[in-house]
């Protein structure tokens, strides 16, 4: 294996680049840091508790780590050699097929190693501190994270040999990524206490990620079962699940990897017209008239074509893709009315709110990057951004056609998994006020990924950069700071938490939703607060006389700090975004 | 098309009436470009007449892509100036957009976008009304002959078809003046025939055309001026004996003997008469090839002098140099100053 040419050509190009170093010097000083912070300063200290925490702390952080950065190198690396023609050099060498997946692979868990091997000090001091097991805990938790870098390195492999761009390689990746390890977590958290088979297959199909193996070896495992004891052995299931998916990932590029990847032919760009009255008449029923095949109207002039633009030129922004993922996030949702009406009593209506708002959170901050992140990186890239600047449109017109774009997108999609709150309120009305504040958590989540997305995009001329850049900064806003949360008490005060919770709107719906651990009386911060009200009697009579219409005696504006900070985070990078593209536009 | 035959006679009838001034729809004063340090234009001159087509040729880093870039008013000049139909670039870049057709040497296509499409959304950025837009597409793809490829995904095309729904895309506002980047690179021989009578077509059209290649016998085949640029300074421009005037360019005579029995000797004596800068002799072809800096009546003389001194000649011919020589002369001398 190492005298393969592509494990020193991957892996000395991996080392090369500004992302493997930033990834490695990050990784050192977070370790470094949470030591600093937990290292006991008396001897009476030495019980292990710190040492725990920091394990805990630290097991969470590299996984969050190695899920979300490992598998953007392979991802990117056999498309981006198909782009650039070499693939077609290597597949004309004397390598086989076989040497060169071995040989991507290698580069990227030696990478993997790498970083593990720079854990190792970290974790031998707390090992030093005691109060964990080197066979219970320590080696089990690198076996996992081996395994799961094993995983996650293939199926980016395998990504990169089934699609045909560098951006729409990592939009899959990261879609995969969160799906086989936090979506799968959901089906689990709803089954859990009912009998059957079904509970079961929710219970295995929660080992797909590594998260609750991890939990299991620092003695989390508990966590989230609501006091059910399943007395699952979610180590030996995530094994058992990620070779068997391992097989499947493997496969699937072996296959694809030879000459024929190279050999397609060009779209003809057939029309519906073109083909028979059949055909025609079953594509208009099967697309309800959205037939993407029909020859489209002129943009009107009323509207703004950068805005159209974006989503004829984006692979899933045709109006029947757009249908297609509506009808899909509705139909999510009436599972969840569904199972919501079903296990109210159970659960509570918090529990299964709270649990909405993560799938919802999650699918904003999935999609919206993804879309946002090439908003200005692409056409740099591919050097339209030239023709967009020699057209009479303005920075103003080009930047807010290219977010209406997204914002519209996501608002669609937003919009179609709402219904549930409804149910939500119907079963219990107290909960009308929580809901319309979660909703308001769910608008500063769009846009806040939306803005910081759109941001970074601008400042790099790579769309693959700038989706890793925005998918790292959501995922340290979103995940990141729940780190903090995990180390409540210690090592960090509740001050600090909230703190770092104050930018994270996810964390702030959760507190209205009361959800376990976050307790609006705790953080005060979090849960809105009334910070105006008056009589509708001492308002204008153009307002007073609406509100006393719908029945208002009394108005108040209640507001989050989250909100706040949000909003000013978003604003801030929306003032940069539009100072940013008009230098863009501005001749040099 | 019909419009823009009566266009086009209208150009030819104020041709005649119009000022020279205003004739000329390209101006470049004085133009400099600095980064830092680096001048990459130096006090660039040059105008351009309405219907003329220039082509603009330099070597690699020459400065071409820059100067082009001033015009469309993508960049900003250092000193100097360059108008284009009465329009400042820098101060009016906005109305420049309206007056100017630009093609860069990257094509710059959307995937997932169907050639239709791709015209019908910068013809919407250019405002062009919906119904009017809808002909004016079918127009534009009728002159660059691409209907047939109208509902084809832009990213689909092979290069040579994407050159052409580029130069679609450059009419579609229809402007004054087109400027193609590279408008023949990477195409092969057919392709380059069909663009080169496209850039004719257009220019018939009444269009004003700067047209930059690597391509020099295409090119010399379809400018009326031309200009060279080498390290930022425009070393010569204007038509092809212009040009070879301009750079002192040395005629290459080539004699053909009739064996090579009197090769050396008719060497020694075209040696002796003229003052070269290159002779060389091939018995394998039986001749003799100099390049040197003579007038007719001093070939006259060397043919007199060959002829008296009994060498058995059968042809003695001027080479016409073309401007790859042009081109040359000016590399080489850059390259000789470097040195």
């Amino acid at each position: 294996m190492f005298n393969n040419p592509i494990v020193h050509r991957e892996l000395i190009g991996m080392m090369r680049t500004k992302k493997a170093v930033a990834i490695q010097v990050m990784l050192v000083m977070m370790f470094a840091l949470l030591l600093v912070l937990r290292w006991p300063a008396e001897t009476s200290d030495l019980s292990g508790i710190s040492s725990m925490q920091v394990f805990k702390l630290f097991s969470y952080g590299i996984l969050t780590a190695m899920i979300f950065l490992v598998p953007v190198f392979p991802a990117t690396s056999v498309i981006r050699e198909r782009i650039q023609g070499t693939l077609a050099l290597l597949l004309n060498s004397p390598m086989r097929p076989i040497d060169i997946y071995i040989g991507k692979l290698a580069g990227v868990m030696i990478f993997v190693f790498q970083l593990l091997v720079l854990s190792i000090p970290s974790l031998v001091a707390c090992y030093v501190m005691g109060g964990i097991e080197l066979k219970g805990q320590v080696l089990p938790l690198y076996g996992i994270l081996i395994l799961a870098a094993l995983q996650y390195s293939t199926m980016g492999l395998m990504i990169s040999c089934i699609t045909n761009s560098v951006d729409g390689a990592l939009k899959m990746t990261y879609g995969i990524v969160l799906l086989l390890s936090v979506i799968v977590l959901g089906p689990h958290l709803f089954l859990q206490a009912t009998p059957g088979m079904l509970a079961d297959v929710a219970s295995w199909i929660r080992c797909i990620s590594p998260i609750p193996a991890v939990m299991d070896v620092v003695g989390h495992g508990d966590v989230g079962s609501q006091g059910i004891d399943s007395n699952v052995d979610s180590i030996s299931r995530y094994v058992i699940l990620s070779l068997s998916s391992l097989v499947v990932f493997v496969a699937i590029p072996l296959i694809r990897l030879n000459q024929r990847i190279l050999d397609r032919s060009r779209s003809q760009g057939a029309l519906t017209h073109q083909m028979s009255g059949l055909i025609q008449t079953l594509r208009m029923v099967f697309f309800l008239g959205m037939d993407p095949k029909k020859r489209a109207p002129n943009i009107p002039a009323y509207l703004n074509p950068v805005l159209i633009k974006e989503f004829r030129s984006r692979r899933f922004g045709r109006a029947h893709w757009i249908v297609r993922m509506m009808v899909g996030c509705l139909l999510l949702s009436l599972a969840l009315i569904y199972i919501t009406t079903q296990y109210t009593n159970q659960w509570g209506v918090e529990t299964i709110g709270g649990i909405m708002v993560v799938m919802q959170v999650s699918l904003v901050v999935l999609i919206t990057p993804s879309l946002a992140a090439g908003l200005i990186s692409s056409e740099l890239e591919f050097d339209s951004w030239r023709l967009l600047q020699m057209t009479p449109l303005t920075s103003f017109r080009i930047i807010t056609g290219k977010i209406l774009s997204v914002a519209v997108t996501i608002g669609l999609i937003v919009l179609a998994s709402l219904p549930g709150y409804a149910v939500l309120a119907a079963i219990d009305n107290t909960l009308t006020t929580q809901i319309w504040q979660v909703c308001v958590c769910l608008l500063m989540t769009c846009i806040l990924v939306l803005s910081i997305s759109a941001l970074i995009s601008s400042l790099f001329r790579v769309t693959a950069t700038a989706t890793i850049v925005s998918f790292s900064v959501i995922i340290i806003i979103f995940a990141g700071t729940f780190l903090f949360w995990m180390g409540k008490g210690a090592p960090f005060s509740v001050d600090v938490v909230e703190t770092a919770l104050l930018f994270n709107p996810l964390a702030t719906a959760l507190t209205i939703m009361n959800m376990p651990g976050f307790d609006p009386a705790e953080f005060t911060r979090l849960a809105p607060s009334e910070v105006w009200s008056s009589s509708t009697e001492d308002l204008w009579s153009g307002f007073r006389v609406p509100l006393e219409a719908i029945g208002f005696t009394r108005i108040s504006l209640v507001v989050s700090f989250n909100w706040i900070m949000t909003g000013a985070i978003s604003m801030f990078c929306l003032m940069l975004l539009f100072f940013r593209v008009r230098l863009l536009t501005k001749p040099q | 098309m019909a419009e823009q035959a009566d266009q086009l006679n209208q150009d030819d009838q104020t041709d005649n009436e119009i000022t020279p001034s205003r004739d000329k729809v390209v101006v470049i004063e004085n133009l400099t470009k600095k980064f830092g340090e680096f001048t990459a234009v130096e006090n660039l001159s040059m105008t351009v007449e309405r219907g003329r087509i220039l082509g603009f040729i330099g070597p690699n880093g020459a400065g071409k892509t820059t100067t082009i870039k001033i015009l469309v008013g993508l960049a900003k000049p250092t000193e100097g100036r360059a108008i284009i139909a009465g329009v400042d670039c820098v101060a009016e870049a906005h109305r420049i957009k309206k007056l100017v057709g630009y093609m860069p040497d990257r094509f710059g296509g959307y995937s997932n976008m169907r050639v239709r499409e791709y015209l019908d959304f910068f013809g919407a950025a250019f405002k062009i009304p919906s119904k009017e837009r809808k002909a004016r597409i079918q127009e534009v793809l009728e002159i660059t002959r691409a209907v047939y490829m109208q509902d084809r995904y832009v990213e689909a095309l092979s290069h040579g078809m994407q050159q052409r729904v580029g130069i679609a895309r450059t009419l579609l506002h229809d402007p004054e003046v087109l400027i193609f980047d590279e408008p023949a690179n990477g195409l092969d021989p057919e392709a380059r025939i069909e663009m080169r009578d496209l850039i004719l077509r257009l220019a018939d059209l009444g269009k004003t055309l700067i047209v930059t290649s690597h391509i020099l016998p295409e090119l010399a085949r379809i400018c009326d001026q031309i200009g060279i640029i080498s390290a930022g300074k425009l070393r010569a421009f204007g038509t092809m004996n212009e040009i070879n005037a301009q750079l002192g360019q040395m005629r290459m005579v080539e004699i053909q003997l009739n064996g090579n029995a009197d090769l050396d000797r008719a060497q020694e004596i075209v040696k002796r008469e003229l003052t070269l800068a290159e002779i060389a002799g091939s018995r394998t072809e039986q001749l003799i090839r100099f390049r040197a800096n003579i007038t007719e009546d001093s070939m006259q003389d060397l043919l007199n002098t060959l002829i008296t001194e009994k060498i058995a000649i059968s042809q003695f011919r001027e080479v016409q140099t073309d401007l790859e020589d042009a081109f040359l002369t000016v590399t080489k001398e850059d390259r000789a100053k470097m040195v």
